[in-house]
């Protein structure tokens, strides 16, 4: 059975100092487009880092190397005692378990309905639970974001800002400790844009998950964040609290915020 | 003397290039289709839901254009047939058409053409919207899941895809042969079993496992080296079923040359 | 979950459904060919199989009996072929049973056809060698049609030299202005003359005749396929029939006149020198015709073997419709 099965399991290791994700030295390139360069983060349980960098500046790259779907060139990622580049498959499914990630295209399979579309993460991860577990699982994490009532529809029928909380519920249906973000608010309206990032900062109060949200939408930074993180050039270029860049002088930073 | 075009050969010189990349990249696939298929773990209820899907599906288009072809077949032949005094024949040279040569590389085509394209596609849409990636993100083997499955379907469904259709391309010549004949269903099937052999038969089952083989690797392959963009996934769809069907001519051609190097014919 | 059962019976039943006709289909072909149930063996030997292999069927009057199950060279004039008779026909095949090989249809696979004989004899035992008989093949059915042209074109040639010579011969042409010449000898050897001009032309008729068949020559995929071949057969034929005709009243004019001229000799006429030489002539004229006559006999022989033979069947069918139905027009 996994040990993180119950939704309350993480509030009881809850330490404000901890460390839960440590990057270092990364490098990654494509051929000669150099697309990481010596970026390193530090993420604290708990807090909500939003990556800022203009489009094309390798924030996908970033986050597709935590979770392991590229690999880097150089540099370690250590999360729950790993070294990512370093381990082996079935170790790294494990950690995956517990990492959530919402894609920027929802990546919602188009073969299935929302309720299949949930169950697949559960089952494939968790092979040993039982039918009305899996049930219940759905309904709840369905409820989370408001769609109890879309569970037979294939995800083609649905609109934008449904799709995202849907593939959002995926993402929570198995508790992860970290959820990565890729542009939660891209191609959204301005009013649907404001729900995601509101259940955003709600589900991250109520499960005390350590954020890592991928944006250049301003509204997203302000609201989200506890802290920004300046993507820039391949590396971290600066770091603070939204107010402390927004009074930044840097014309590199700047730029952001006009 | 003769000279050769050496422009024209040099101008064709950079697609060749894309066809030796392409062929390399395609070998190189199905190398890790036969260093995954059989290690678990076993996808087996994707398996059989892609069989249903690949073959079941597949039964009614392969099933008209197969009785169609018996039919027009038969008529197309009876003319000359006639002029050579062995129309009576008909039965046994339309079977030995259908059962060697004709039904699987038919069928194979059409197979081609919907399998083919609908795995290129679908596996084609799945990468650009990141869907492979997100199956990768939770536990699952995507070549495992989406590749190996297909493959397999693909490899297994033919064959019974073309048993169906020779028998159902026979039914049809038996109605073509009785529009101006008069033959009884029970002479028919006779004359059709007394001209096949087990060599018309076996080269032609074991073939049609190459073609679905094939259909399955290049579909998969197309959909997942699809480019970024909706026009790529068209593309991959597109490409799959056009090298698909190349893949099953050249399969016919080498099988033809294996059974005549051991003396099946 | 439901629908997922439903789905995996209809798989089941399609798959099951191909694999039953698999097997249907091998199950066939193997009791065609003797695979299941009780067989005997019988053996038959031959100097040349034609193409024959393992697997072939035998037929027993016409009926499935059994196939070949394996071909062994005795030596390098006797080839020895093994066969699997189906345990049914033990009370029914006899030893002294005609074996020979012939090919069925125009699939051109080769069987093995046994023949009863209409003597009674013991039945053939397990194992034991049955009697060969040589089949004529359209093969070598041609290659006599090709021999037989080859004489012709001999004979026509001779024809050709002693018709020249009567024409040129002087003396020939002397006996009809001779006034001592009685007129039924006149009227005989102006016969000659004219015989000798249609001689000619049966030489010239010979001569394109025997080219139409030598275009076929060896062509036996170009006689199945080309129609105007069989036409050009069929006219040969008719031309033949022809000269035959004329061939025998020919001759039997000639005999006429040597007789004649032999009657003549004996009363003492004047010309008697100039008509013995002549005479010999008539002889080697006669016997020209005869050869002729002897050729196209033979000639005649193979085209009337090569009219039923399967490979025209369709075309003189056609032929005899078409004749039927001008027949019904002229009514
Ligand atoms: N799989 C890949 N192969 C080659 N280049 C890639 C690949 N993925 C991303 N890149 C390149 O890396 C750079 C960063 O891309 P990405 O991280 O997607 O940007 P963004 O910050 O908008 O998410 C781009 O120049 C892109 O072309
Ligand atoms: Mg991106």
């Amino acid at each position: 059975m996994p040990k993180n099965f119950s939704l309350n399991s993480n509030n009881d290791k809850a330490e404000s100092s901890e460390t839960v994700l440590s990057i270092e030295h990364l490098y990654k390139s494509f051929g000669a487009n150099k697309v990481l360069v010596d970026f390193n983060l530090d993420l604290v349980r708990g807090e909500n880092v939003v990556v800022l960098g203009k489009s094309g500046s390798g924030k996908s790259v970033l986050i597709k190397c935590i979770i392991s779907l590229l690999n880097p060139d150089s540099g370690s990622i250590r999360m729950f005692g790993s070294n990512i580049p370093d381990i082996k498959n079935d170790v790294l499914d494990k950690i995956r378990a517990k990492v959530g990630f919402l894609f920027q295209s929802n990546a919602l399979y188009d073969s299935m309905t929302v309720r299949e579309n949930l169950e697949f993460p559960l089952r494939r991860h968790w092979i040993s639970v039982t039918q009305r577990q899996v049930n219940a699982m759905v309904q709840e994490a369905l409820e989370e974001v408001g769609l109890a009532h879309t569970i037979d529809s294939m995800p083609a029928e649905l609109s934008g800002g449904m799709r995202k909380r849907i593939a959002l519920a995926r993402t929570l249906i198995l508790k992860p400790e970290i959820i990565l973000y890729d542009e939660p608010t891209t191609g959204l309206d301005p009013i649907t844009a404001k729900e995601i990032i509101n259940l955003m900062i709600e589900i991250r109060e109520r499960y005390t998950t350590t954020s890592l949200i991928i944006s250049h939408d301003m509204n997203c930074v302000r609201m989200a964040s506890s802290r920004v993180v300046m993507l820039i050039d391949g590396s971290c270029y600066a770091s603070g609290s939204f107010d402390q860049l927004a009074n930044n002088a840097d014309p590199k930073v700047k730029q952001f915020f006009e | 003397m003769y000279k050769l075009p050496y422009k024209m050969i040099a101008s064709y010189l950079p697609s060749l290039n894309i066809f030796l990349k392409e062929a390399g990249e395609i070998a190189r696939f199905t190398g890790r289709f036969f260093t995954q298929w059989f290690k678990p773990r076993y996808e087996i209820a994707e398996l059989l839901r892609q069989c249903f899907v690949i073959g079941y599906r597949s039964l009614p288009l392969v099933g008209l254009t197969a009785f169609i072809l018996g039919l027009v077949l038969t008529i197309q032949l009876r003319p000359s047939m006639e002029d050579y005094g062995v129309a009576s024949q008909l039965p046994a040279i339309v079977g030995i058409a259908i059962i060697r040569e004709i039904g699987p590389v038919i069928v194979a085509l059409i197979f081609a053409g919907k399998i083919g394209s609908s795995i290129g596609a679908e596996l084609g849409s799945m990468k650009v919207t990141e869907q492979i990636d997100a199956m990768e993100v939770s536990g699952t083997n995507p070549f495992k899941y989406l590749v190996v499955t297909r493959v397999l379907a693909a490899t297994l469904m033919l064959p019974v895809l073309v048993l169906l259709g020779d028998a159902v391309s026979l039914y049809g010549s038996w109605l073509g042969v009785n529009i101006r004949g008069n033959t009884s269903f029970y002479l028919f099937w006779t004359q059709v079993f007394n001209s096949i052999t087990f060599s018309d038969v076996l080269p032609a089952f074991i073939k049609s496992y190459f073609f679905g083989f094939a259909v399955g690797v290049v579909g998969c392959y197309k959909g997942f080296n699809s480019n970024k963009g909706t026009e790529g996934v068209g593309r991959s769809a597109n490409s799959a079923v056009v090298v698909s069907s190349v893949m099953i001519f050249l399969i016919d051609l080498l099988a033809v040359q294996v059974t005549d190097v051991l003396g099946l014919n | 979950m439901e629908n997922r059962t439903v789905n995996n019976i209809k798989l089941g039943a399609f798959v099951l459904g191909g694999l039953l006709f698999l097997v249907v289909l091998l199950y066939m072909i193997g009791a065609n060919r003797s695979l299941f149930g009780a067989t005997y063996l019988l053996k038959a030997r031959f100097e040349n199989v034609q193409g024959l292999v393992a697997g072939n069927n035998v037929r027993f009057s016409g009926i499935q009996a059994g196939t070949v199950k394996n071909i062994t060279i005795l030596n390098d004039t006797v080839i020895e072929i093994s066969m699997l008779i189906d345990k049914k026909m033990l009370m029914i095949i006899r030893n002294n049973a005609l074996v020979s090989i012939g090919t069925d249809g125009l699939v051109g696979n080769k069987v093995v056809n046994i023949v009863p004989s209409k003597v009674s004899a013991p039945l053939a035992k397990e194992a034991e060698i049955l009697q060969a008989k040589r089949a004529v093949s359209p093969d070598e059915m041609l290659q006599t049609l090709y021999t037989t042209n080859n004489d012709i074109a001999v004979i026509a040639a001779n024809l050709k030299t002693t018709v020249q010579r009567i024409n040129s011969s002087s003396a020939l042409w002397a006996l009809l202005s001779d006034p001592s010449i009685p007129k039924d000898l006149k009227i005989s050897v102006a016969h000659i003359r004219d015989a000798t001009g249609k001689a000619g032309n049966i030489v010239d008729n010979l001569d394109l005749m025997v080219e139409d068949v030598k275009v076929g020559k060896g062509l036996l995929g170009k006689l199945m396929r080309d129609e105007s071949l069989a036409k050009n057969l069929e006219a040969a034929v008719v031309k033949i029939n022809r000269v035959v005709e004329q061939a025998d009243s020919l001759a039997g004019e000639f005999s006429g006149l040597v007789t004649d001229i032999r009657l003549d000799a004996t009363k003492g006429k004047g010309t008697l020198h100039t008509l013995l030489r002549d005479s010999l002539m008539a002889a080697s004229l006669t016997n020209s015709l005869e050869n002729i006559q002897q050729g196209t006999d033979g000639f005649n022989q193979n085209m009337e073997a090569i009219k039923h033979s399967f490979l025209l069947r369709g075309y003189y069918k056609k032929l005899k419709k078409q004749q039927q139905k001008n027949e019904k027009k002229q009514e």
